[in-house]
Formats: C-alpha cells, sequence, structure tokens
C-alpha cells in the first residue's frame, strides 16, 4: 500500500463531495472508509464547511494532508456516484489506480447544460406562482422574471463572486423586474411575481444540511451553515428592499 | 388541490435540474416536494396554525425521503432538498421586509417572528425524523450483533 497515494486519493474524494454540498458526516465516513478499504488501519478525518484534514496511520508512520476548500456548489448527483463508488470498493475489488480513475471520471461529468438549467428554473419560478394563489398573468410574469435572475446568477456564480452579494444583486433585479411588469397589467399580483421570483434564491441545501449536520453532531459546521443560510435570506431582503423602497419614493403611489 | 399538485410538482422538478439531480430520482424528489405540499395545504384549509402544518409536512415529505433513498441508495438529501423548497418561508420573509421598508415595526416583528416559527416547524420536522431513523438503524444493528452472539 501507497500510504501517500492512499491519503491524497481519498482527500481528493472528500473534496469532490464536500464541493458538492454533501453532509459533514457523509465526508468524513467516506474518507475513513476509502483509508480502510485499501487497507489503512488507523485513519482520521475532520471536515468543516471550508476544509479537509485527513490523517492515516501506515508501518509506524503518520501521514496526514489538509485540503481547503474555496468554492461550494451544488450537485447532487455527483454526490450520489462519489457516495456509491465508495461503498463499492471491497464489493467490486478495486484497485486504488481504477478507483482513482473512476473518481476522475466522475469528477469530469456534465452537469445539465446552461440553457436546460435556466428554463427549468423559470418554470419552477412559473409553478410558484400558481402555488401562492396567482393567475396565468402572475405566472408568466414569474417564469420572465425567474429566467433573468438565475442567468445573473449563475454567471456571478462563474466570477466566483461570494454568494451574499450575488443573492442580493439577483434579489434586485427581481424586485425591479416585478415592479416593471406589473406596470403593464392591472391583472397582476406584485406580490405573487416576486414571492415567487425569489423563491429561486432560497438557500435550501444550507437549511437542509444545517439541520442533518446538527443531528449527526457536528455542531461546527451545522453553526456554521445556519449562518450562511441566514446571511443568505438576509441578503435577499436587503435586496429586495433597496430597490423596493427607493422605487416608493420616487415612482409614489404607482405600485399600490 | 389540483392546481396545488402540478403546481409543486412542477416547482421541485425546476429545483431538481438546479441541483442536477438525474434520471428517476428527479421525479421521485418531484412527488416528495409535491407531498409536502399537498400536506401542509390541507391542514391550513383545514384550519391548524401555520406552524404545526410546516411541521407536520415536513414530518411527512421526511418519511418520504426516508424510504425512498433506501430503495433508489441514494443519500437523503437529494430528495429533502427538492422537497423542502416549497414549503421555505419566502413569502414570510418578504412581508417582514415590505414592512420595515414602510417604517411599521410592529408589522415587522409580528411576520418576522411568525417566519421564523415557521422554518423553525420545518427544521424540527427534518430533525425528528432523521434522528428516529438513526436510532432505529442503531437499534437494527445492535439487535442483529446480539443475535449473532447468541448463535
Amino acid at each position: 500500500m501507497d500510504a501517500n497515494k492512499l491519503i491524497s486519493i481519498s482527500a481528493y474524494a472528500g473534496r469532490l463531495l464536500l464541493e458538492s454540498g454533501a453532509e459533514t458526516y457523509r465526508v468524513e465516513e467516506s474518507m475513513v472508509r476509502i483509508c480502510h478499504a485499501f487497507g489503512a488501519k488507523d485513519a482520521q478525518s475532520f471536515v468543516t464547511p471550508t476544509g479537509i484534514m485527513v490523517s492515516l496511520m501506515d508501518e509506524g508512520q503518520n501521514f496526514a494532508t489538509v485540503s481547503r476548500i474555496q468554492n461550494r456548489g451544488v450537485d447532487l448527483n455527483r454526490i450520489d456516484l462519489v457516495n456509491d463508488l465508495c461503498r463499492s470498493i471491497q464489493q467490486k475489488q478495486l484497485t486504488i489506480d481504477e478507483f482513482d480513475e473512476q473518481l476522475h471520471e466522475i469528477a469530469a461529468m456534465k452537469r445539465y447544460n446552461f440553457p436546460t438549467t435556466v428554463f427549468f428554473a423559470a418554470l419552477g419560478a412559473g409553478g410558484f406562482a400558481f402555488f401562492f394563489g396567482g393567475n396565468w398573468y402572475d405566472a408568466a410574469a414569474a417564469f420572465f422574471t425567474g429566467m433573468a435572475i438565475k442567468v445573473i446568477s449563475i454567471l456571478m456564480e462563474r466570477f466566483e463572486i461570494n454568494s451574499f452579494f450575488n443573492m442580493g444583486i439577483s434579489a434586485c433585479a427581481a424586485e425591479l423586474l416585478s415592479l416593471i411588469f406589473i406596470q403593464f397589467s392591472s391583472d397582476m399580483n406584485h406580490s405573487v411575481i416576486i414571492i415567487s421570483s425569489i423563491m429561486l434564491l432560497v438557500p435550501g441545501l444550507a437549511i437542509t444540511n444545517a439541520v442533518r449536520d446538527i443531528v449527526a453532531g457536528d455542531y461546527l459546521s451545522g453553526m456554521a451553515r445556519a449562518m450562511e443560510a441566514f446571511l443568505v435570506a438576509i441578503a435577499i431582503a436587503i435586496g429586495t428592499g433597496i430597490v423596493y423602497s427607493i422605487w416608493i419614493k420616487t415612482m409614489g403611489g404607482m405600485l399600490l | 388541490m389540483i392546481v396545488i399538485i402540478l403546481s409543486s410538482f412542477v416547482a421541485s422538478f425546476g429545483f431538481g435540474i438546479i441541483f442536477n439531480i438525474k434520471g428517476k430520482k428527479l421525479v421521485a424528489a418531484a412527488v416528495a416536494g409535491c407531498l409536502g405540499s399537498v400536506v401542509y395545504t390541507l391542514l391550513m384549509n383545514h384550519g391548524e396554525a401555520e406552524p404545526v402544518c410546516m411541521l407536520l409536512a415536513s414530518i411527512s415529505f421526511s418519511v418520504f425521503s426516508e424510504v425512498f433513498a433506501r430503495l433508489y441508495h441514494t443519500p437523503v438529501t437529494t430528495f429533502v432538498i427538492c422537497a423542502l423548497i416549497p414549503l421555505v418561508p419566502g413569502k414570510g420573509m418578504y412581508m417582514t421586509m415590505q414592512e420595515v421598508v414602510a417604517g411599521n415595526t410592529n408589522g415587522a416583528l409580528q411576520e418576522g417572528l411568525a417566519t421564523l416559527s415557521n422554518a423553525g416547524g420545518l427544521a424540527l420536522g427534518i430533525i425528528a425524523v432523521s434522528s428516529l431513523t438513526r436510532l432505529f438503524f442503531r437499534y437494527k444493528s445492535i439487535h442483529k450483533k446480539h443475535l449473532l452472539e447468541n448463535q
């Protein structure tokens, strides 16, 4: 067993999981499982949302590695595949090179492409309009607003702008667009349009993972993620609030 | 009711695509979102308090997610995240902001507290189900070990 190789591969697997939005205990367990499956006796790992530490003991020598996580996205398909792969090492009798190769295959897998993502995000926003009791006009307006803010937030993600600023700007755009839309038709309900489109920005992953981390006993990551969810919610409120109050101040009674 | 079912299905499906879920798991995630919203709406129409509706709805979709995660051999979060989204109190958040902008502190506090308690109900449902599942599987593995030792 090559301990150096093993530890770097297991840190890589942990990195893939954490960057795709896996829970803390899943990342820790998977890395330890990989080390054990390839013959390391004593392996430990410590994971926070911003970094990974793994160590293992082999023939009286200690090996350790640290991996810093900069960008975190959401890719549930990747979590699923890496998780499956880690569990099947012993069943399939994989060698360490085969395992590494399959990890890189998973990392290179494509997501849904840009137009598909934007279209379904917009469709989701349209669905929410009906969910919140809107009519077809509201749904159409929410569809286009949702499309616009998804394009904006994906573009800003590509430039690696921090998520609070990203959400704030997207929320500004959503509020502005919905205020413009309601000028065209009196059948539209302003709050339905804006609520259904900002649902696209809601930090669903952060909430779920915060709760699941706390249940699993990882208080550090749980609190960090709860804080993230809370700050994103504040960013959305501030983004919509700024545009809303400026619009009321300058346009006066045109809104209501 | 049909409107609620269809709209929440479409919304959760859209989120499944954003979060990159593939194949039949995508459909199951959308159904989970559908289930949560239907339970929530039914209870709201029945006149229950909103946090209670949130709690029961989140318990229902969490149980569904735990079961389907075992069936499809996939992490539970795949389904929970999509199912959670329609119930997140975005509406309350927005209303709070509106009250703040209008300078109405009482209204803002009222809406803010309602939003927080709704979010709390939602989180509590997920906590309850995932803790109970852990307990159940812990018990099962201890039981199995016990049986092996006795043989």
